[in-house]
């Protein structure tokens, strides 16, 4: 246990080598589409599958989200059912079957706001205060530059970019919910074209013990959203008036 | 992503025929021991797990899978390495029995309720309009005999099983004497109130409530049954699953119940399921923001089961019924809404199963059930071997059901009309 980091930091380049993270993310939006295919886009619609690996929990996904930052997302999960969650007008909510409604704040609130910011990768620079290159490591035996991103509120966020291709490849975090700080892992792979822009067609993430695989069908951009979709549930707008 | 836990009930044990395995079969059960093996030794929430080294027990079970001549002898082995770890929700689910626990042969249903009290199978309720209740069957009869099968050695030796989850496990499989395919018939031997001999027979029918599965649980009835009882609102919640149809109806009942001078939430019987429901349900009876019913601790990590307060939650008192075969996520909710002194509780102590859990599926095909993390209520102890303590003790007893009774419930209703006097 002590010998693997120690092998990576021998093989790590020194600093002086290393690109600069600003590169790597400027980069990341030259090879997914480039800055003037990204701002074409103003929103988009993505459906896709979702399967808890090896419980034989599977289930649906549906997310709209559009320009500055709107968001809405409907998982449907056999045996469970909807869960939904949003973003809007400063606003970050989520309704479950399992759990009820609820408000997020705090630092749950600003990762949901980065999180549905539209276009994310364009806008590293709005999103987070720092950007650092601290290393290369290897992923699925793929060298990548890691970054870590720090964002004005809420932990780090460490993100491995292909040296070869420029493409993301994992990212680490903490994922900050009411019922703790969960550590997530989340793996990104089958890049392909959707909604003008290269996107990852898999998502693979550990967290709490549990594999989350998500895949991405299809996605639809600039194409008109279901009225009032980014509009609060009722449920959620109970709890805002009872909350003031 | 949303984080769904599981929490399950304890393992389910399903029969199936021994017959000599090729060598084909013995390669997927031996990778199913590693399988199970490496999953207890990374993701049990003790890095030795049950205190145990766990890699002498791998050296002591694994050739036992590798000789077994049968599949039962294959999952002998690999639930005796799961039995050292000496706590609930670890267990081998056989393929074509997990995943077929919905299956309609055997899921008929008389309308009976069965508990053991003392040495007897005892008739605790009949189901209004069920064909038990049509051929005259009464609360507090005694279950001699099914179609000629004896209840009373299945009893004497389940009782001989660890006092632990005695109840839990008499429950389950002496109610399972009374099921049949849906249109079979049940020829049962009673003594009656009078304790005079008298046999039935009852049309078996498709069980109550709605068929709903989850995973590799395969599918079971789920039933929430709502009323008034009197200025009170009861729930009866047999398990903890179809969350997309049992968590809005019991929202909506909650809601109309809001002039109720007190509720009644009964988890006898119940279980367990889906653990994050205990936390849905409990956010209709707290205003509170920021409580929670407890915690689990995995091996490197913690998740808080907060409780999200509904916009308008229930005010007035609760009252919940649990007794030996309410489990796992039944304690959780029933031990949490305690503890945070939200909640009483009437009955009798609780199963003392309560370890949030996984069904995963083998290479061999069977389910392996493993729980990932130890669970503690608010008020700082497990309830995995210790249960929850009801605040009043009101056991079943065959004298009260002959009389038209339920010790808990009446405790319950008791309870809340004091309450209510005391607010108005």
């Amino acid at each position: 246990m002590w010998i693997a980091p120690a092998l990576m930091l021998a093989q790590a380049p020194a600093a002086a080598e290393l690109p600069k993270a600003e590169t790597v993310l400027d980069r990341f939006v030259e090879v997914t589409g480039g800055k003037a295919a990204y701002e074409k886009r103003k929103t988009e619609t993505q459906t896709g599958s979702v399967e808890f690996v090896g419980q034989g929990v599977k289930g649906t996904i549906t997310a709209h989200a559009a320009a500055p930052e709107n968001s809405y997302m409907s998982m449907e999960l056999e045996g469970v059912g909807r869960i939904e969650q949003g973003f809007a007008a400063g606003v970050a909510w989520e309704k479950s079957a399992l759990m009820g409604p609820r408000v997020k704040t705090g630092g749950e609130l600003a990762q949901v706001r980065r999180e549905s910011t539209f276009n994310g990768p364009l806008h590293w620079r709005k999103l987070y205060t720092k950007v650092e290159t601290v290393g290369v490591e290897p992923v699925n035996g793929e060298d990548c530059y890691k970054i870590v991103l720090t964002p004005a509120e809420g932990k780090p966020e460490t993100d491995y970019f292909s040296k070869a291709s420029g493409l993301m490849v994992k990212r680490v975090m903490v994922a900050n919910t009411p019922l703790g700080d969960i550590p997530t892992e989340t793996v990104l792979s089958d890049w392909k074209q959707m909604g003008g822009v290269l996107q990852p067609g898999k998502l693979v993430q550990k967290a709490a013990g549990q594999q989350i695989a998500i895949t991405m069908d299809s996605s639809k951009v600039n194409e008109p959203l279901p009225d009032g979709i980014f509009d609060l549930p009722a449920d959620i707008k109970k709890l805002m008036e009872k909350k003031q | 992503m949303k984080i769904v836990l599981f929490l399950l009930a304890a393992a389910s044990v399903f029969a199936q025929a021994g017959r000599t395995l090729t060598a084909e079969q013995i390669a997927l059960n031996v990778a199913s021991f590693d399988k199970v093996w490496s999953t207890v030794r990374d993701k049990h929430w003790e890095k030795n797990p049950g205190g145990l080294d766990w890699n002498a027990i791998r050296e002591e079970y694994r050739p036992r899978v590798e000789k077994a001549a049968t599949m039962e002898q294959a999952r002998a082995a690999m639930s005796g390495m799961l039995a050292r770890l000496k706590q609930t929700h670890f267990g081998i689910l056989p393929a074509g029995g997990y995943s077929e626990v919905g299956s309609p042969t055997g899921s008929g249903w008389t309308g009976i309720d069965l508990r053991v009290i003392g040495d007897q199978a005892v008739v605790k309720s009949v189901d209004a309009g069920s064909p038990a209740a049509r051929k005259g069957v009464k609360p507090g009869w005694i279950v001699v005999s099914v179609d000629g099968r004896e209840l009373a050695p299945l009893i004497a030796k389940l009782r001989k099983m660890d006092e632990q989850s005695r109840e839990l496990m008499l429950y389950r499989p002496v109610q399972a004497r009374l099921s049949g395919a849906p249109g079979s018939t049940a020829k049962i031997a009673f003594l009656d109130g009078g304790s005079k001999p008298v046999t039935v027979e009852i049309e078996r029918v498709d069980a109550k409530g709605e068929w709903a599965s989850f995973g590799y649980l395969g599918a079971m009835p789920v039933s929430l049954e709502t009323r008034r009882l009197g200025n009170s609102g009861y729930v009866a919640l047999n398990i903890f699953l179809d969350p997309g149809r049992v968590m809005p109806k019991f929202g909506d009942f909650i809601s109309s119940c809001r002039d109720c001078d007190g509720i009644v939430i009964d988890l006898r019987g119940n279980p367990g399921g889906i653990g994050a429901m205990a936390m849905g349900m409990a956010g209709w009876f707290v205003d509170k923001a920021g409580l929670r019913l407890g915690t689990m601790f995995m091996r490197d990590n913690e998740l808080k089961f907060v409780i999200f307060p509904r916009a308008e939650p229930f005010a007035g008192p609760v009252a919940i019924l649990v007794d030996g075969a309410s489990a796992s996520t039944s304690e959780i909710l029933a031990g949490g809404l305690k503890d945070i002194g939200r909640a009483k509780v009437f009955g009798t102590r609780t199963a003392a199963a309560a370890l949030p859990s996984s069904i995963e599926q083998l290479p061999n095909g069977d389910g392996f059930q493993y729980a990932q993390a130890n669970y503690i209520s608010e008020g700082g102890k497990p309830l995995e071997g210790l249960g929850v303590i009801p605040d009043v003790v009101a056991p079943l007893t065959r004298e009260a059901l002959l009389a038209g009774g339920d010790p808990a419930l009446d405790e319950a209703l008791k309870w809340i009309r004091t309450q209510e006097k005391k607010t108005k």
